[in-house]
């Protein structure tokens, strides 16, 4: 796959898996995956699922404005650099974020997410 | 480990704006041959491409201003970078916000370059 649809790919089932069944992405993650959220730093599929699921909202919609990717490097790692807008449930205005990934391929034939790093963009 | 990573990540971010805003053609010094800049959704690849586009920005002078620099340790001693900020342009009175990701690799010298570089603005 090329590897922009491969960024566009995932990008779309990360978001869409957040939006409906947070816990679904846990297999997105491995023991090694890292988690830095809003500069909290955790480490491990488990915690980082934990924390994700209890973030203090029930339901949100992400809008995904830009995706950047670029191939990282010869272990066939992929860089996502996500853009968008993410609503939540009885909030007026909806929040601005930028978000990275880096997947790293899996023995299967798929990617998991290595790194992950979320950030809210103020005005 | 985490504290090394930390301290690395801080230092080239420093490092790395500090020479965009006083000294932008010494920036080549931070990129390989491999290195890839994406910038605004543009691709560019090696470091004479890369120079040329930082080079080529319609302005003279700018300052950036660091709001958060996050950092992970990445596969191969690699290390993965996030800084969003503010971008000074001179005559114009609103800052323009931006994020950018960086993924160092080290370099046989011992120390890091610029592996994979993407530049995006923040529109309010």
């Amino acid at each position: 796959m090329d590897p922009d649809q491969l960024a566009k790919a995932f990008v779309e089932h990360y978001y869409t898996t957040f939006d409906a069944n947070r816990a679904g992405l846990a297999n997105l993650y491995q023991e090694g995956s890292m988690l830095t959220f809003e500069g909290q730093k955790i480490q491990g599929s488990q915690n980082i699922v934990a924390k994700l699921t209890s973030l203090p909202f029930q339901q949100c919609q992400h809008s995904i404005s830009t995706v950047d990717c670029q191939p990282s490097g010869p272990a066939g790692g992929m860089l996502v650099f996500v853009s968008g807008n993410l609503q939540l449930a009885g909030e007026q205005h909806a929040l601005k974020f930028s978000q990275m990934f880096h997947l790293m391929p899996t023995p299967q034939g798929s990617f998991y997410v290595l790194n992950d790093i979320f950030r809210l963009n103020y005005a | 480990m985490e504290e090394q990573v930390e301290v690395v990540s801080k230092a080239f971010v420093e490092h790395y704006y500090s020479l965009f805003d006083n000294d932008r053609s010494s920036l080549s010094s931070l990129y390989h041959p491999t290195s890839m800049l994406t910038f605004e959704g543009q691709k560019i690849v090696g470091v004479d491409e890369i120079s040329a586009k930082l080079r080529d920005l319609p302005f003279d002078k700018c300052q950036h201003h660091i709001s958060t620099v996050d950092s992970q340790p990445s596969s191969s001693a690699g290390i993965v970078v996030f800084v969003s900020g503010s971008l000074q342009l001179p005559e114009e009175e609103h800052h323009l916000r931006f994020s950018q990701m960086f993924h160092l690799v080290p370099s046989p010298a011992g120390s890091f370059f610029v592996q994979n570089d993407i530049f995006r603005l923040n529109y309010g």
